[in-house]
């Protein structure tokens, strides 16, 4: 979840430490390849960096949106292993959470204090009553879909 | 042929026969007027004709040369019935062509053609069976002999009086109507074949596999390319036409004649019996006049069912709704059954089916989506009820419930009653937590919602806490 | 030991003769003979046939071949042509059979001639060996003959199938049929649903446990109570009103059971709402968020 955090902290991109070159000594060790240890850092660093960076409450809702991610992986894999029999069940069991990630995402998006720039004309406030409106009528499809 | 008249001929006896004093109730199957045609050189033996029937028959006798004798009245048929005894004279006249013997039995006439070996058979018979896959030696005289089952007694010399057993079944699931422990005495027949591609035709009588057809002008000496040989041989043939009309070919016009009813006759190894040519006589006139063999439909029912258990037949079956819907839908239980009555001389019986083989209901559109066994479940006096429940297939569409009962020697029976099968309405799928598959999906739609409600809950209430937390991260 | 032989056949013809039994047909210097079409005389098998003796081993006809049996046909002793010489040739399992008549000339020498293409299909397509026998039979009071004489096997060519014979339409019953379109799709294992589902419901003590971890909390709740009871306890209860309808429309209510309570506690929702929100908002502009 946080590296697919990353392009909403992209204004404080420039605090990210820059990738380490590649030392002889993780060349010479093939299994850790220079890439994947790359890799390991910069993803440590994006971490950090998020976890002193970020607001609480968005904090909140990126939890809440890794639990959607969470619940809608479980169903997929469900769907993946048994098959979609019923497939309106599974489609909108599926469809919530990815429905309700939508619009959670939608709603820290318009709330993170970094993006206050971008949405001067939408208080917080509005966003949340779009963000309630939104997900009810969310809910209400979902439950007439799932029979 | 020469003389023919009642003291030869004993049918007329056996017709009217007192055993069977039929006044047949059912409505299609009643006895009218039966009319004997016999040819006949003198029109004395119109005076011949007995009065009143008492197996339910009244016979008419007609000269083939009768210019007055019609078959049909007002393009109705005049006659329920024909026998037709061999001619002296080549022709059958102009009231007897082909064409009008084939209308007769498209007009639901039945039609028993005798011949014999003594008087050649007229080339317009011969047509007309070659017409209905029934083939006749070529040569007129030709005849059937058999020089290991002939009648010592009449025919040592020239063996053509052949003796046979009563017939036997032409297929273990075919009912046979012409069965008995006697035995026959069949003079000078006339070699049936019957054409292989045809299920209208089947033979009654068939020779033993040593007989073989001669002719005795042409082949006095010695056979050494005969017409027929062996089983190849029908004496006495069949064919049910598909309106289930009648048509019997019999082989030997002898063999009705009176002499040969209760005669004595005695084997290739010296046994004397008795011949059965009058029970036979009465089997096959009674099958070709529609006293035997004859089915008839009673109740068509069909309803909704619910089983309510695994025992066999109808005992776990509880109908639902009333007779006769004319909508289902897809998948319902639904039990079909069906009365159906055989005619035996002169009452209704039960049907009875053999165990190779099956009253089958077909459930179609276009093609048959079921095809299954109907099982007798029950039995009145006159009547079996067959019944089978099934699930509907799930295709929607106009359906018919069929039974299309063809059997050699039944007459047919094609049932359709026509019904609708419509699809699941929008509230009769199973709800979605009768699925057990659904339930993960379920519980992902509700989690989901109780934890977007946590969620707006602390969205509304929640303190901030990132002046504490983010000193303490900045740690 | 030759004596009460002698003795005894004399003694039997004696009582026929007395008994006044007939003659009886027979059949002398039987060969049977199977050739390859061109092939030389002698080049194939050739076998006597005895009366009353069927040969032991069985006849092949090949596809190219040619049976080819002689005999002298007598009536007891003297060589004499009777009307019937046929050999009868019959399928013992389905007990079709067809006769074959030999060309028998007046001095009792009869010969036939046999290929594949004379025998029909049904007889060719056989399984098991056919019964060959021999009928001699003629008028008269004269006994007649019908013996076995061998076992006769057809051997196919193998290159040439037989032309395929379609079977006749014969009236009787059929198969059945249960024709499925799409059989009913089937649950899996209630044991895999169940751990999903528990892993699904698992998920939601997992995010309040996130959450508390990360200082979540619900300490402006008797700040927002205090300053707006009424919109704040609409707003929320509305909101859990809304999902109850919503369960009550999956569980047993219509849509039309649905509508009406849905569009009231919408509007109850939106007026809390806005209401509950300005608190809120209040409190952000406050720096209390």
């Amino acid at each position: 979840m946080p590296a697919k955090r990353a392009p909403q902290i992209s204004p404080h991109a420039s605090a990210v430490p820059p990738i380490p070159k590649p030392s002889p000594k993780a060349a010479a060790a093939p299994p850790s390849s220079p890439a994947a240890q790359s890799a390991r850092e910069v993803s440590s660093a994006l971490w950090r960096h998020y976890r002193s960076t970020t607001p609480q409450r968005v904090k909140l809702t990126d939890a809440f949106m890794a639990f959607l991610v969470a619940v809608g992986g479980l169903q997929f894999a469900y769907c993946v292993l048994v098959g979609n029999y019923p497939f309106n069940a599974f489609l909108s069991g599926f469809g919530a959470t990815v429905g309700q990630f939508v619009l959670t995402a939608s709603l820290r998006i318009q709330t993170n204090p970094e993006n206050r720039r971008e949405f001067e004309s939408v208080s917080h406030e509005r966003a949340f009553a779009d963000f309630v409106l939104g997900s009810l009528i969310l809910h209400f499809f979902c439950v007439n879909f799932i029979n | 042929m020469g003389r023919i008249g009642e003291p030869r001929y004993a049918f007329d006896r056996l017709l009217t026969a007192p055993d069977s004093s039929a006044t047949a109730e059912m409505g299609h199957l009643k006895k009218q007027v039966v009319t004997v045609v016999l040819h006949m050189q003198d029109a004395r033996y119109k005076a011949l004709r007995p009065d009143e029937a008492n197996r339910g028959y009244k016979l008419t006798f007609e000269s083939p040369k009768n210019d007055k004798l019609a078959l049909f009245q007002h393009g109705e048929r005049a006659f329920d019935h024909i026998l037709l005894l061999p001619p002296k004279s080549k022709g059958l006249g102009p009231a007897l062509t082909p064409k009008l013997l084939l209308q007769f039995i498209n007009q639901n006439g039945n039609i028993l053609l005798t011949l014999s070996a003594d008087s050649p058979t007229p080339t317009s018979i011969s047509s007309l069976l070659l017409e209905l896959d029934i083939h006749l030696p070529p040569d007129r005289d030709s005849l059937v002999v058999d020089h290991f089952n002939y009648d010592a007694a009449s025919a040592s010399e020239k063996h053509d009086v052949l003796l046979l057993p009563q017939g036997s079944r032409i297929r273990s699931d075919v009912k046979n109507y012409f069965g008995g422990d006697g035995t026959i005495a069949f003079p000078r027949a006339v070699a049936q074949e019957l054409g292989n591609s045809s299920p209208l035709l089947a033979p009654i009588l068939r020779a033993k596999s040593t007989a073989y057809s001669y002719n005795p002008k042409d082949e006095a000496e010695v056979v050494e390319d005969p017409f027929a040989v062996g089983e190849q041989i029908s004496l006495v043939s069949s064919m049910q036409a598909r309106n289930s009309a009648r048509f019997t070919v019999f082989g030997s016009a002898e063999a009705l004649e009176n002499k040969w009813f209760d005669s004595k006759v005695k084997s290739v190894d010296g046994k004397d019996s008795k011949t059965a040519n009058r029970e036979f006589a009465k089997q096959i006139t009674a099958w070709t006049f529609m006293e035997l063999g004859v089915l008839k439909v009673g109740r068509v029912e069909h309803h909704l069912s619910s089983i309510t258990g695994d025992a066999a037949g109808n005992d776990s079956v509880a109908q639902l709704g009333y007779l006769n819907p004319t909508i289902y839908r897809v998948k319902n239980d639904v039990t079909f059954n069906i009365e159906v009555s055989e005619y035996t001389y002169d009452h209704l019986s039960p049907l009875k089916v053999d165990a190779s083989d099956a009253l089958q209901l077909e459930f179609t559109m276009l093609s048959p989506y079921h095809r299954l066994d109907l099982i007798p479940i029950s039995q009145t006096p006159n009547s079996t009820i067959f019944s089978s429940t099934f699930k509907l297939p799930d295709q929607h569409g106009i359906f018919s419930f069929r039974v299309n009962h063809k059997r050699p020697f039944l007459t047919n029976v094609d049932i359709k009653r026509e019904v609708t099968v419509r699809h699941f309405a929008h509230d009769e799928w199973p709800r979605s937590w009768e699925i057990s598959a659904g339930w993960v999906w379920i519980a992902g739609v509700w989690i989901t919602v109780a934890g977007w409600v946590a969620f707006v809950g602390i969205w509304l209430w929640s303190e901030p806490a990132y002046e504490q937390s983010k000193g303490k991260k900045m740690q | 030991m030759r004596l009460p032989n002698q003795l005894l056949s004399s003694l039997l013809v004696l009582c026929a003769a007395s008994l006044g039994v007939a003659a009886t047909w027979g059949f002398e210097d039987a060969t049977v003979s199977v050739n390859k079409r061109g092939a030389g005389v002698g080049g194939g098998f050739k076998e006597k046939i005895g009366q009353n003796k069927a040969l032991s081993k069985p006849v092949t006809l090949g596809a190219s071949e040619t049976l080819k049996i002689l005999l002298t046909t007598k009536e007891d002793n003297k060589a004499k042509r009777p009307h019937q010489a046929f050999l009868l040739v019959q399928d013992p399992q389905s007990k079709l059979d067809t006769s074959f008549a030999f060309q028998v000339k007046e001095n009792g020498k009869g010969k036939i001639e046999l290929t594949q293409k004379d025998l029909p299909t049904q007889l060719l397509s056989s399984t098991g060996p056919l019964d060959a026998s021999l009928i001699i039979a003629s008028f008269g009071s004269s006994k007649p003959y019908n013996g076995k004489a061998f076992d006769l096997t057809i051997e196919l060519d193998s290159g040439s199938p037989l032309p395929a014979s379609e079977k006749p339409l014969r009236y009787g019953k059929l198969p059945e049929i249960h024709h499925i379109f799409k059989s009913d799709p089937k649950s899996p294992p209630k044991i895999i649903t169940l751990v999903f589902a528990a892993a699904v419901i698992a998920a939601l003590p997992i995010l309040l446990g996130a959450w508390i971890s990360l200082g979540a909390n619900l300490n402006h709740f008797s700040k927002a109570f205090s300053s707006s009871p009424i919109p704040h306890a609409l707003f929320f209860s509305s909101i859990l009103a809304m999902e109850g309808v919503f369960f009550m429309y999956y569980t047993s209510w219509n849509l039309f059971q649905t509508l009406p309570p849905a569009l009231g506690i919408g509007l109850v929702t939106f007026l809390s709402g806005s209401r509950a929100l300005r608190e809120v908002q209040g409190r952000r502009i406050a720096g209390l968020r």
